[in-house]
């Protein structure tokens, strides 16, 4: 076996759908990437979109982070091949029921969108292997190239404003930036804005993955400063705090969230992280995606975000999982890692499902 | 396009704050989310430093507090991982349907 590349990710999906037309449905995100190429996502699940509640998986947001995607893919595989064959499955020491695998199939939705990011994905496997961002052409047709597509998505967007200036946010107005480029507007990019179409779509989506690498960790709400469930008025809506936000260990700001989100988020994640140890004893480890600096413009955030921007959309919890310890692991190790992926996302599932 | 090597490091520090200064100065790339580790009462997170930033890095005011351990030339070992990648398109011969690596049990 080998890394997937970004023909091979497209082909699988339709495949996919192709095998299994009771349980999957195969949908075109509407925006193309910067390149041409078309995003497809893969529905999963035995009930139609608007029955069940939803989860949205997301792989190679990142380019140079090369497992995630090649792990959706197995992991679409195993539950749609597993719910067929009626049987439960198995990775290294983590088993999972056949009836656990039915409830999965039965009481959810997962949307895979494997790959986030082809042109980039394309770029670090024939090119630059280090190469992080989409691949925005520079406005002026100069060298500097890509936006980093986690940090472009509408949450705090503006981090010269949003955020105090000694914070060390973790994004870049410089188009030239390496890695953490925010893009010329928030929602500026094709990529992002597949992702928003989904959770406008499909407002049954009540939770969200992104698989990213690697730490590893399994990272929860919020991003945007250390967590506090004591003060209300202090939250990302609050433009009375612009310009104090995000500075670490710092009584001023702090980041609201209720004690029962906080829960929430707490227990899935920890669900999630004892099945990947239970594969072969990696403990990834739970902590708020709030790490040694704020970051703005990330998916998870975003996700959370939209319901507390507005009410009327539905509440959405995001996580982050790093998986693994090397953006490009040999893919011996790629399959060990992507093994506690797939046991990691239908332990999730579980827990989603009220199991 | 900027093809300079890539290395890995191992920022290692005795305090948070420490790490934070170092990583403050030198603006390392950390990776997706800057996610330091606790172990064995010190605290580590890896970064991504071009060939020549790495001496910066050495030199810098904060360096003293921390030590800097070198992984891997991560451009070198992104190079031989590309020879991992397929080269053609397993799925699209008559439309073969991939498989998962989970045992079906």
């Amino acid at each position: 076996m080998a890394y997937l590349n970004v023909s091979e990710i497209e082909s699988a999906l339709q495949n996919l759908a192709t095998a299994y037309p009771a349980t999957t449905e195969l949908l075109r995100a509407p925006n193309l990437s910067h390149e041409g190429r078309q995003v497809r996502v893969l529905r999963i699940g035995t009930k139609s979109s608007d029955e069940v509640d939803g989860i949205l998986i997301l792989g190679g947001v990142h380019a140079r982070e090369w497992v995630p995607p090649d792990a959706l893919i197995s992991l679409a595989a195993d539950l749609l091949e597993a719910d067929k064959l009626g049987t439960g499955l198995g990775y290294g020491n983590k088993t999972f029921a056949a009836s656990e695998i039915r409830k999965v199939m039965e009481s959810l939705n997962l949307f895979v969108c494997a790959c986030v990011n082809p042109d980039g994905r394309l770029y670090s496997q024939t090119n630059e292997p280090l190469w992080r961002k989409n691949r925005r052409p520079h406005p002026g047709g100069g060298d500097c190239v890509g936006v980093d597509i986690n940090r472009n998505f509408d949450f705090l967007w503006d981090h010269l404003a949003k955020f105090a200036p000694d914070s060390g946010v973790s994004a870049s107005e410089d188009p030239c930036d390496r890695n953490v480029y925010r893009g010329p507007s928030a929602a500026s990019e094709p990529e992002v804005r597949n992702v928003v179409w989904l959770f406008d779509t499909f407002p049954r989506i009540r939770w969200h993955l992104d698989v990213h690498s690697a730490v590893p960790v399994i990272l929860h709400s919020w991003g945007s400063d250390q967590n506090q469930t004591i003060e209300p008025n202090q939250t990302f809506l609050n433009s009375a705090f612009d310009g104090a936000r995000g500075r670490l260990n710092d009584p001023e700001y702090g980041e609201y969230i209720t004690p029962g989100d906080l829960e929430i988020a707490e227990t899935l994640s920890t669900r999630m992280n004892d099945a990947v140890k239970a594969v072969r004893g990696s403990n990834y480890g739970v902590e708020q995606a709030y790490g040694l600096y704020p970051t703005s413009g990330a998916s998870d955030d975003y996700a959370f975000s939209r319901h507390f921007a507005d009410p009327s959309k539905t509440k959405v919890y995001g996580f982050t999982v790093e998986c693994g310890d090397s953006f490009q692991p040999p893919w011996s190790e790629a399959e060990e890692v992507i093994r506690e992926v797939s046991a990691g996302v239908i332990a999730f599932s579980l827990g989603a499902a009220g199991e | 396009m900027n093809q300079e090597s890539i290395i890995r490091v191992q920022i290692e520090a005795p305090t948070l704050a420490d790490l934070r200064a170092f990583a403050d100065e030198i603006k390392p790339d950390l990776g997706c989310r800057a996610t330091p580790r606790k172990r064995d009462g010190s605290f580590s997170v890896d970064a991504y430093l071009p060939e020549t930033q790495l001496e910066v890095a050495r030199r810098s005011r904060s360096a003293a507090r921390v030590t800097i351990r070198i992984l891997e030339n991560a451009t070198a070992v992104g190079r031989e991982r590309q020879k991992e990648v397929g080269e053609r398109n397993r799925f699209s011969v008559r439309g073969e349907v991939p498989r998962g690596l989970g045992r079906k049990e």
